[in-house]
């Protein structure tokens, strides 16, 4: 008895240790430019995407590098997303003139006639752009809608919110991402960092 | 020994309730078992199927208020010679949420009950057939809604002759 409970202790404190293992490297990972955001996502940099928009045309999240965006993954059914719908629609007539870009991605698994119709029905005034399950990953698998992403001008994440908040706590977090200045620089090391760990991935295969 | 391992299991759970960031735990839905079902060839049978929502949790009912709305659908599938004639759903509860305080949504909430009314012919051979299929909901907490999902919904039907 005595020796299957050593066992059982021995395997909880590896199992503890393979989790602290796990965790640390989950870390590490984020700090050397990550493909997949993973934990806390503030200061790190926004995984690129290309997704296509009600009409079919490609957006890149890189195509606004320059401008602060709000990043919103919502969908048709989601009545928390339809209650902030308005509050975008008036940041984006407030702010954009300072520089936001407010992209909505539609995370239903329907056709884009029925997220256009709704989109219309709403005012919705911003690019929506059809969501993918990979998106959803790379931004740490998103499954809480609304989940929304502030994106300053250098393509930092400088916030993270998920479920519905306030109309203030937005604006706060829309002025947080508008307050950035726009440096190319750190554009350059970023995409220095992105190669590095391409390369760390492909000596680790 | 027993006290170490304890305090073990309760760190690694308390270690895991904290990993997980607000808003973002995930629904669940779960079915409780079904108990020995009979049913008398030539007869019919009311089954109540019994689900319980995770705390704090809602999920829409069958009759949503919106069409934009994801309502909770019961599907079954059962072999000859047991049919099911019918699905009775529970009325939603009309509830306002912070999220929407002057727009109420019929939804469940709990514990609800889903009635299925079985039939079996009057010359149903006697024996075990299962019925198979699957509860398709939309669950939404109250700052944060969820992905739909669907569980598996399975019970023995046992066809005896009259």
């Amino acid at each position: 008895m005595l020796k299957r409970n050593a066992f059982v202790f021995v395997m909880l404190v590896l199992v503890i240790m393979a989790m602290l293992a796990a965790g640390k490297y989950l870390d590490r990972t984020r700090k050397h430019g990550p493909i997949k955001l993973v934990g806390d996502v503030h200061n790190v940099p926004a995984p690129d995407f290309e997704l296509p928009t009600l009409d079919g045309r490609k957006v890149k999240l890189s195509d606004f590098r320059g401008q602060a965006v709000l990043l919103n993954f919502w969908a048709t059914w989601c009545p928390p997303c339809k209650i902030e719908m308005p509050w975008f629609v008036d940041m984006q007539k407030q702010y954009g003139k300072d520089g936001l870009v407010v992209l909505g991605v539609a995370m239903d698994d329907t056709e884009s006639a029925k997220i256009a119709e709704f989109a219309h029905e709403m005012g919705v005034n911003y690019l929506v752009l059809l969501g993918t399950d990979q998106v959803s990953d790379d931004y740490g698998d998103v499954r809480s809608l609304p989940t929304t992403f502030y994106i300053d001008r250098n393509g930092t994440i400088v916030a993270k919110a998920v479920g519905l908040l306030g109309r203030q706590e937005i604006e706060d977090d829309v002025k947080k991402a508008l307050s950035a200045a726009y440096k190319p620089a750190a554009q350059l090391k970023r995409a220095e960092a992105k190669v590095k760990s391409a390369w760390a991935k492909e000596a680790t295969q | 020994m027993k006290q170490v391992l304890f305090g073990l299991i309760v760190f690694l759970l308390v270690g895991l309730a904290l990993a997980q960031s607000p808003g973002e735990k995930q629904p669940s839905v779960i079915m409780a078992p079904v108990g020995n079902v009979q049913l008398r060839a030539g007869g019919s049978l009311n089954l109540d199927l019994d689900f319980r929502i995770g705390p704090d949790f809602h999920i829409n009912s069958s009759k949503p208020r919106a069409d934009y709305l994801i309502p909770t659908v019961l599907k079954l599938s059962s072999p000859e010679p047991v049919a099911v004639a019918d699905v009775k759903y529970p009325a939603g509860e009309d509830m306002s949420f912070a999220f929407s305080p002057n727009e109420k949504l019929s939804v469940y909430s709990g514990d609800f009950s889903i009635t299925t009314v079985l039939k079996a012919p009057a010359n149903a051979a006697a024996g075990s057939y299962p019925v198979k299929g699957e509860l398709r909901f939309q669950a939404c907490d109250r700052s944060a809604c969820y992905p739909p999902r669907s569980i598996p919904v399975q019970f023995q039907v046992t066809v005896v002759k009259k």
